[in-house]
Parts: C-alpha cells; sequence; structure tokens
C-alpha cells in the first residue's frame, strides 16, 4: 500500500514540477515497500535528497523567473526541508536501524505539509498571475 | 597596527606606480644624432621619360581606330629607370637607379633617404638621368653648403622647376 | 623550455602575488584586476581626451598653442587633464603588457582560451597607434621627431606611390590637411579599440571589465597626484627645418623608434610582424590535446540552470528540452568553449555522494574524473585515516601543492577547481564521520585558474548562492585557504593549527537522537 498518494492539491500547475512531485512521491513509496533492507534505505534516502535538491532548484527558478513575492520564506523552507532530510539520513546512518512508522510518518508528514501550504500558494499564485 | 601598515604599503607601491610611469614616459633623454652635426634629406619623385620615342599615327592608323580614340600620338607606357648620385665631399654617398612604380611601370620614381653629417662646409653634387635613351645625366647641379648643428637641409628634385632644388 | 619560462615566471608572480595581497588585500589585489585597469584607463584616457579635444585646434601652427594654453594658462583643469590623457595611456601600456604576461607564465590560453589571448594581440597594435597618433597631435619637437620616423618606416611597405615622409621634408611641405587626418584619426582608432576591448572579452562569464573601486580610487589619486607635481609638458614647436639631437621619449610608446634609427625599417617590421606573429600562434605551441568536455546526462538533468550560472567560459547553456521529459529546458555544453575545469559539476545538484553508488550520474560531469570516481576516492583515502585529528584536504591543481601535507592522520585528493567540488562531498565526509575536518587548499581569492572558482567556493560555504554547504555542517570543521604557488610555507602551519583546533571540538554525535532512528525496544518503553 503507497504511503503517499498523489492528491491534486500537490499540482502547482507547471507541467515540470508536477512531474517532479509525481516523482518524488513515487520515490516515497517505493522506499516505503523497500523498508526492511538497513542499507538500501540510506541510499534511498540519497535518491531521495539529491531528487528534492533538483526539484528544489527548478522550483526557485520559476519562482525567480515569474517573481514570486512569497520566494524568500518558500525558499527558507526549502533549506530546512532539505536540513531535515540529511537530519534522517544521518541518524539512520548512525543508528542502523530506525522506527518505521516514524519515519514513514515524517516523510509523508514532510513532503504533504511542504505541498498543503507553499506549493499551494504558489500555485494559487501562478493561477492569478497567468489570468492577470 | 597591521592596517596602517597595510596603508603605508599601498601608498608606496602606489608611488611606485606612478614613478615608474612619470619617469619613462620622459626619461632617459633619447640622443638622435651627435650634437654636431646636421640632417641631409635627399628626396624627390619624379616622372622619367618614356622608354621609346613617340611616334605620329599615320592617316590609316587613325582611320582604322574608333572616332573618340584617335588621339594623333602615341607613346610607350614604360618610363626609364631614374639614375642618381650624390657626391659629397668629392666622394659618392649616394649612387641608385630606381624603377618606376605601378604595376605598367609608369609611376614616378621615387627616393627618400636622409642621412646625418657633420655640421661646416660641405661640397654636394647631385646628379640625375631620366631618360634611358641619353648618355650622360641629364641634370646636374653643384654647390657649397654651410651647416650649423641640428639644420635640416633638403635636396628635392622638380623638373618644372629646372632641376635640383636646394632648400 | 617554455615550461621553463613559465615555471621560473610563476614563481616570480607567486611572490609578487603575495606581497600585492598582503598589502591590498586579496579582493583588491591589482595583480588580478589587471584586465579590469586597462578598461579603467581606457576611460580615463576617453574622458580627459574628450575634454582636450575641445580645447585642440588643428592647424600645424595653432596645435601647438592651443595645447601650451591649455597645460600652462588653465593648469589646474586643462593641463591635469592632458597629464592626465598622457600617463593615463602610459598605465594602459603598463597594465596591457602586464596583465599579458600574466596569462602567459599562467598558461591561462590553451584550449578553447586561445579565442581571448587571440584576440587581445590585435588590441596591442591598436594601443600603440592610438598613442603614437596622440603624441603626433602635439606638433611638438617629440611629435616633429615621430613624424618623421613614422613616416619612413610606414614608407618600408610597398603601398605607397609617394613615400609619406615627403609630408615632412621640411617646414614647407606640412599641410594642415594631413593633420586634420590625424586628428580624425585619433577618435577612429580609439573607437575601434574599444571595440576590439569588447571582443576580446567575448567568450567570458562575469568579464570584470571594473577594477574595485578601492583601486580605481587609488590608481586615480596615484595618476593625479602624478599629474599635478609632474604635468605633462610639450618640448618646443615643431620645425622641421631644424632637428633636434635629443629627444625626449615616452618609453611605454616608444621603445622602438631608436631601433628603427639604428637597425632600419625594414629589419623593425620583421619584428614587430614577427613577434605579432609568434604571439597569435602561442596557444597552440605546443600543440595539446585537450581534456574531455564535460557531458550532460538528460535522465538526471531537470533544467535548473544552476550549471548555467556557474560557467565561467559561458560554455553551458539552456536549451529547449529534447527527450521528452516535461522539463523546459536542458543543459547544453558547447564543446568548442568548454575547458573541462569542472565548476559545472560542482554546482549540480544531483552531483552528491549520498546517492546510491550504481546510479551515481549527475546531471553534468567530466568523462575522464567523473563524481562517482571522487566518490570512491573520497571514501578510500578516509579509510586510512587514523588518529585524533584525521583531516581530508582537497586541493586544487593549480594552487600550492598539497601534497606535501600527506601525513599519518592527513590524506589529500587533488581536483581540477575547488569549485569543482559539489559543497555536499564537505557533508559527506563530515558529517559521516569519514574524517575530523575538511581542508579546501585553493587559490588566491580573485585569482583562480578558472576565474569564478574561489568566488563561488566562498559564497557555497557561506549559504549565499546555491548549491550551498547545509548549514548543519560544523563550519569550525571546515578549514579554506585561499593561497596559491605563492604561500607553499603557510599551508602546513595552516593544517596545523587546523588539527588543533579539531582536537579541542566535541565530537559530532552528541546529540539526541532523531525520533525515526530510536530502535523498537526504545519507541515501545516511551508509550
Amino acid at each position: 500500500m503507497a504511503l503517499i498518494d498523489w492528491d491534486e492539491r500537490f499540482c502547482v500547475g507547471i507541467a515540470s514540477v508536477d512531474h517532479e512531485h509525481r516523482e518524488m512521491i513515487r520515490l516515497i513509496n517505493e522506499l516505503h515497500e523497500h523498508i526492511g533492507g538497513g542499507d538500501s534505505v540510506a541510499e534511498f534516502l540519497g535518491e531521495i535528497y539529491a531528487r528534492i535538491s533538483a526539484h528544489f532548484a527548478l522550483e526557485e527558478k520559476v519562482m525567480r523567473e515569474r517573481q514570486y513575492n512569497q520566494y524568500a520564506d518558500h525558499k527558507a523552507d526549502h533549506e530546512r526541508l532539505l536540513d531535515e532530510i540529511r537530519e534522517i539520513m544521518d541518524d539512520v546512518e548512525d543508528k542502523g536501524s530506525y522506527q518505521e512508522s516514524i519515519l514513514a510518518d515524517r516523510l509523508r508528514n514532510w513532503f504533504g505539509d511542504h505541498f498543503r501550504t507553499r506549493d499551494a500558494r504558489l500555485h494559487r499564485f501562478l493561477e492569478g498571475a497567468s489570468h492577470g | 597596527m597591521a592596517r596602517v601598515l597595510r596603508a603605508i604599503g599601498q601608498v608606496l607601491l602606489y608611488g611606485a606606480f606612478a614613478g615608474v610611469i612619470g619617469y619613462f614616459s620622459v626619461r632617459p633623454v633619447y640622443q638622435a644624432m651627435a650634437p654636431d652635426q646636421a640632417l641631409i634629406k635627399l628626396s624627390f619623385s619624379h616622372a622619367a621619360q618614356p622608354v621609346g620615342a613617340c611616334h605620329q599615327r599615320t592617316a590609316e592608323e587613325l582611320a582604322r581606330l574608333p572616332p573618340n580614340m584617335r588621339a594623333p600620338e602615341v607613346c610607350p607606357r614604360e618610363r626609364s629607370p631614374v639614375t642618381f648620385e650624390l657626391d659629397l665631399d668629392g666622394k659618392t654617398v649616394v649612387r641608385a637607379v630606381l624603377p618606376p612604380t605601378g604595376v605598367a611601370r609608369d609611376g614616378a620614381a621615387r627616393l627618400y633617404q636622409r642621412f646625418p653629417v657633420q655640421a661646416g662646409v660641405h661640397r654636394v653634387r647631385v646628379r640625375l638621368r631620366d631618360n634611358v635613351r641619353d648618355t650622360g645625366y641629364t641634370y646636374t647641379r653643384e654647390g657649397s653648403i654651410n651647416l650649423v648643428p641640428g639644420q635640416v637641409f633638403v635636396i628635392d628634385f622638380n623638373s618644372r622647376r629646372g632641376g635640383f632644388v636646394f632648400k | 623550455m617554455l615550461k621553463i619560462i613559465q615555471s621560473a615566471g610563476q614563481t616570480v608572480f607567486s611572490r609578487l602575488d603575495r606581497l600585492f595581497s598582503a598589502v591590498f588585500g586579496d579582493r583588491a589585489n591589482p595583480l588580478y584586476h589587471l584586465g579590469a585597469l586597462g578598461f579603467y584607463f581606457f576611460w580615463v584616457v576617453a574622458v580627459s581626451g574628450i575634454y582636450l579635444y575641445i580645447f585642440f585646434e588643428t592647424s600645424t601652427v595653432a596645435a601647438y598653442q592651443s595645447i601650451e594654453r591649455l597645460t600652462h594658462d588653465q593648469w589646474w583643469l586643462g593641463g591635469v587633464m592632458r597629464s592626465l590623457h598622457r600617463y593615463g595611456s602610459d598605465a594602459m601600456v603598463a597594465v596591457m603588457f602586464t596583465h599579458m604576461t600574466r596569462e602567459f607564465l599562467f598558461d591561462r590560453m590553451r584550449g578553447p582560451r586561445w579565442y581571448s589571448w587571440f584576440t587581445g594581440v590585435p588590441l596591442i597594435a591598436f594601443v600603440y597607434a592610438s598613442g603614437i597618433n596622440g603624441y603626433w597631435l602635439v606638433w611638438d619637437r617629440l611629435a616633429q621627431y615621430i613624424a618623421v620616423t613614422t613616416a619612413e618606416w610606414i614608407d618600408w611597405l610597398p603601398f605607397f606611390t609617394e613615400p609619406i615622409a615627403r609630408n615632412f621634408l621640411n617646414e614647407a611641405a606640412v599641410s594642415d590637411r594631413f593633420f586634420s587626418l590625424l586628428s580624425f584619426l585619433h577618435i577612429g582608432i580609439p573607437l575601434f579599440l574599444l571595440l576590439a576591448m569588447w571582443i576580446h572579452i567575448q567568450r567570458i562569464a562575469h568579464a570584470r571589465t571594473n577594477p574595485p573601486r578601492r583601486l580605481a580610487a587609488g590608481t586615480l589619486a596615484a595618476l593625479l597626484v602624478l599629474s599635478l607635481a609632474f604635468p605633462a609638458l610639450s618640448q618646443g614647436p615643431a620645425n622641421l627645418d631644424t632637428v633636434d639631437a635629443r629627444v625626449g621619449l615616452d618609453w611605454f610608446y616608444l621603445p622602438l623608434y631608436p631601433l628603427i634609427d639604428r637597425w632600419g625599417s625594414g629589419t623593425v617590421w620583421a619584428l614587430v610582424g614577427g613577434s605579432g606573429l609568434l604571439l597569435m600562434v602561442l596557444p597552440w605551441l605546443p600543440y595539446r590535446k585537450r581534456d574531455p568536455v564535460a557531458v550532460v546526462s538528460l535522465p538526471n538533468c531537470n533544467g535548473c540552470g544552476w550549471c548555467f550560472a556557474d560557467c565561467p567560459y559561458s560554455a553551458v547553456t539552456l536549451a529547449p528540452r529534447t527527450d521528452g521529459l516535461p522539463f523546459d529546458h536542458e543543459a547544453v555544453v558547447n564543446p568548442e568553449l568548454c575547458i573541462a575545469c569542472g565548476i559545472c559539476v560542482g554546482s549540480c545538484p544531483t552531483a552528491t555522494p549520498f546517492r546510491r553508488l550504481t546510479d551515481l550520474t549527475p546531471g553534468i560531469d567530466l568523462p575522464d574524473r567523473n563524481i562517482r570516481e571522487l566518490r570512491e576516492r573520497t571514501v578510500a583515502a578516509c579509510a586510512g585515516l587514523e588518529g585524533p585529528a584525521r583531516v581530508l584536504v582537497y586541493g586544487c591543481r593549480h594552487s600550492a601543492h598539497a601534497d606535501q601535507l600527506i601525513a599519518p592522520g592527513v590524506t589529500v585528493l587533488t581536483v581540477p577547481c575547488l569549485a569543482a567540488l559539489p559543497p555536499s562531498f564537505i557533508d559527506f565526509v563530515i558529517m559521516r564521520r569519514q574524517a575530523d575536518g575538511v581542508l579546501l587548499a585553493g587559490c588566491n581569492r580573485g585569482n583562480c585558474h578558472y576565474r569564478l572558482g574561489t568566488d563561488w567556493t566562498t559564497q557555497r560555504l557561506a549559504g549565499e548562492r546555491d548549491p550551498r554547504l547545509r548549514e548543519r555542517v560544523p563550519r569550525n570543521r571546515i578549514e579554506v585557504f585561499h593561497g596559491g604557488r605563492g604561500w607553499p610555507d603557510s599551508l602546513p602551519e595552516v593544517l596545523v593549527q587546523f588539527r588543533a583546533r579539531l582536537t579541542s571540538l566535541a565530537p559530532l554525535n552528541e546529540k539526541p537522537p532523531h525520533p525515526a532512528a530510536k530502535t523498537p525496544e526504545q519507541q515501545h518503553g516511551a508509550d
């Protein structure tokens, strides 16, 4: 069963960003399925970290180009999220084991929170901008 | 303290920069010639005589040409080389055979030379031949010149003014 | 042969770099801004020249007098402008040649960098033509000497039916019209010079054409003081019926003139022509194979544009997507412009060592020095480290030789440029405790061999430029030494102090573990 289901609220309205959101969810769900083997978790998290970094970079580019007025706040949240992922990665690496449900919950909340709040706000801004 | 040292260092380096620029902008002074010398400038640009004789076109030759091209006299285009000699105090210092310029060799022959000489009295003789069909020199000029240090003495040639011009 | 000259020259300049950096600070070191200073002096000369032009009268008689009036009657402005015009021009020649020498000695004209060098050679000719032309306009004794000698030199070329030198035979020969031509050329040639300067900076991103403000102010002040203390003066009115035995030459512009006198025009043409040709082919002497250029991996590239922003040579651009993925752009490398510095790889968000080793292909990579190999080298190098203060040194290839630092507990890896190292590698090494500290040894700031590497590294570590080093990575475990070849003795000392500091730091794992990392027993205990 998937950890996170695609929700229309995760749409921002930009094809590339939405594509990457879907990719993120797919990766996280894959991780959720494979939880059970120690090493692969760390590596999976590494893949997620790399993809998320690239995704945030692209999203920030879009925000800059469209002169999004909440750019600074949104970017600060990106940095915070990346720090959190790194923390999860380090702790999983250090402890060698983890609490599966906690990890899953953290990822779902982390992902969903950011999407529900800041990305949704971005979506509304872009819609407003395109309608003039 | 470090700031003061850095400031002093900067002043010194800027000063060195200004110093190098200021100095080499005018010094060292260049000695172009010895102080007791004068300068002879030899230069002319002269269109010499054609290499062959001109000939008059006959009536039949004229008739064969289109009406707008019936010049009565036709001369060969190529000009003679100019033979030139300059003697200073009895010695030949310049001897040259100057070809006419231009692809068709119908331009002027040119000469430009300058050389320093001691100031004072000199005997000058210049000779020029501008026609291959002549022997001997067509134009000649001799004279005695008294040069002061730093003076520029020009030897030019202008056939319309009769030959060599001393300035 | 070339290597010997370059090596000796680099040693000399590195010492000078160090002295000047100590005095001016590395950000405003004039030796790192020679090109920018060249542009700056051009503007000084142009502005002062415009002022002079307003008062200049273009006839053989009035030219000298108009300049004399300006120099003496208006000494406090016109005279200063004239001196600035002259000394600024001299300064331009000085920085131009120093700049050229430096770029040659540090081998910064190889591969695609040939363009910058090659387009710089005509600049020399334009600068000299402008300057000599300018001296001619004063129509003083120096101008007279220049006129005659230049005319004779140019007459050596078979282009002219009448010798130009006949225009300067004697006083009677000089015409006002020729003078107007010279005056007109003195606007035209500098404009061509400006165009050539613009061409010269074309294949460079973020070209520095303005020196740091401190340097600009300082050099202007130096020239001003010089102008007031030693104003530029004319050497007496020209009179072609006489000739001076002694002439005060400006050796910046006229060093070849005594040679024309002594060796003749033909020899000097051969000298100038030969040197020019030699200079132009220098980038290919000797011919070297180019490093393989950067390669984009489309499945890993989403067109974020960070590599595009960081490339110092405008070799990476963003183009419309070609593989059907819903991204707008993809990165494209122009193989004609890429010099394989790797800075783009350091900027790529997917170039991170945390990834699955089998999948470790970043969006952009150098084929012969790729990220996967760097990760493997990093892990292997750190595996052998033991002792209290284990340090991994990433040293850039073009700065002080870091290999000297290898010791028990210290290992060294070489990268093409510090900015070619993705910051996540530092994160990886420190937070995974593969070493206790990371030392980055690179070039002096502003003197990066690839122009912008030191700037990018500093900004990434400070969190001012993406990709940034995560804030949670403790900065006291990172040491950056922006020295270079001029600081060979400093690097060991820096390492010693760094290691001493490292031993006094608390170990990394003294913080409460993340909730997700608790063991199942601990978790049940909390219920």
